[in-house]
């Protein structure tokens, strides 16, 4: 099977649209794979808001992940699970779209995004405009088939530096090549911004699980991130310094502010919340 | 008839603007003065822009359409009076000086490219950018 469409491609089938204004669609979550990040259930809602903002533009531009000022995660995902996602469009044209979206499980909301922005580049450069557009008729009618996606292997942080249960730094290897480049982008591969969001959340968490503020192996899990900024693109091999510093925690809850550099120029930033699994904000 | 936009209003809409930009910008307002260069000053970058008018929007409740700043810049000028070939002309050199009073004189470089006048932004610059859909809004509704 091609990797296109299907290495990193998260909406199976678009079931209810209004065009340029919301739409909901599906995602069924493969069973044989090992496990399904929450990074990538918001890839994809992000992914479909992005399906409704191209297509609203015909396919001249296609957002891509740059500012998302609030993503709340509230459950897990387990392969074999559905995903239900919704998205509503605030604004869409040539320029950005501006979004927010949620996912859900038998019912129940797992994710939520709010307030996110993609400024739209130039389609061409990324995929072919007219695999894009045949692929959103074939997601609108009837869907495309399922189980193609085969799983990640998200890429961890090598932590070099920093003060246990405080702060860490380390460096972060794109892979030189993947699966999902194939699909993110044919034309132009890019390190998916939700790739490296989990890492860095991955790092935080390694150092909360340091941190005497929780008892010792108190389980804990982001549930809330916050001013994800996306300010370039990370090109497959490269090389990225990663940072996470824990704020003095509030009650049950810490706030890690996280970074990623290349060459001395930021390339993203966060902040993630973390908290014990069973605690909700 | 448009009327200038005053001190006052600037003044008013400020504390807000520079809490929004702090916070887009990830720096202390106290770094947000209000005739400081956004990009030369401030480290700002076009995400950065984007990520300011769409903070704004919500914290004021307005709309602002992008390119909105250039526009209101150029004031009744036509685009061909305010610019040529990329370049903003003599008269859409006065008239962008007129708009952005707040930015120093030594700061106008001739010639210059419409994609720089950016370089120039400052956080007075988006506060009368508010005041203006502020106006606008309420003509509107």
């Amino acid at each position: 099977m091609s990797d296109h469409f299907a290495a990193f491609s998260f909406v199976d089938r678009i079931t209810a649209l209004e065009p340029a204004l919301r739409a909901q669609g599906t995602f069924a979550i493969p069973s044989r794979i090992d496990a399904f990040p929450p990074c990538l259930m918001a890839e994809a809602v992000g992914q479909l808001a992005a399906w409704v903002a191209m297509a609203h533009i015909g396919f001249r531009g296609r957002p891509v992940a740059a500012l998302a000022l609030e993503t709340r995660f509230l459950q897990g995902a387990r392969p074999g699970q559905r995903l239900d996602l919704a998205v509503e469009i605030e604004s869409c044209d040539d320029e950005a779209v501006a979004y927010g979206g949620s996912a859900a499980i038998d019912g129940a909301r797992v994710i939520e995004l709010k307030q996110c922005l993609g400024p739209m580049m130039p389609v061409a450069e990324f995929d072919d405009p007219d695999a894009l557009a045949a692929r959103f008729a074939l997601l609108c009618d009837g869907g495309a088939a399922l189980d193609r996606f085969r799983g990640i292997t998200p890429p961890r942080v090598l932590r070099e530096s920093g003060e246990p249960g405080q702060a860490a730094t380390g460096t972060l290897q794109v892979p030189v090549a993947a699966p999902f480049f194939n699909d993110h982008f044919p034309r132009r591969p890019v390190f998916p911004a939700t790739l490296l969001l989990d890492a860095q959340i991955d790092l935080a968490l390694q150092v909360a699980a340091e941190s005497p503020h929780w008892p010792a192996k108190t389980r804990l899990t982001p549930v809330r991130m916050t001013n994800v900024k996306v300010r370039s693109f990370t090109p497959p091999g490269q090389v990225l310094t990663v940072a996470a510093q824990m704020r003095p925690p509030k009650g049950e809850t810490a706030t890690f502010m996280l970074s990623a550099e290349s060459e001395g120029k930021t390339v993203a930033t966060a902040r993630v919340e973390i908290a014990p699994t069973d605690f909700q904000s | 008839m448009t009327t200038a936009i005053t001190q006052n209003e600037i003044d008013a809409v400020f504390p807000k603007v520079a809490e929004t930009m702090a916070d887009a910008l990830g720096c202390e307002i106290e770094d947000i003065k209000p005739n400081v260069s956004l990009i030369e000053g401030l480290d700002a970058e076009s995400i950065d822009f984007l990520d300011m008018v769409f903070r704004l929007e919500r914290a004021f409740k307005i709309k602002i359409p992008r390119g909105k700043i250039v526009e209101n810049a150029r004031g009744t000028l036509t685009e061909g009076e305010f610019e040529q070939k990329g370049l903003v002309t003599d008269v859409g050199m006065a008239q962008l000086k007129a708009y952005l009073s707040e930015v120093p004189a030594d700061r106008f470089k001739a010639p210059m490219k419409v994609a720089d006048i950016p370089r120039l932004f400052t956080p007075e610059t988006f506060c009368k950018l508010v005041v203006q859909a502020q106006r606008d809004a309420k003509a509107g509704g």
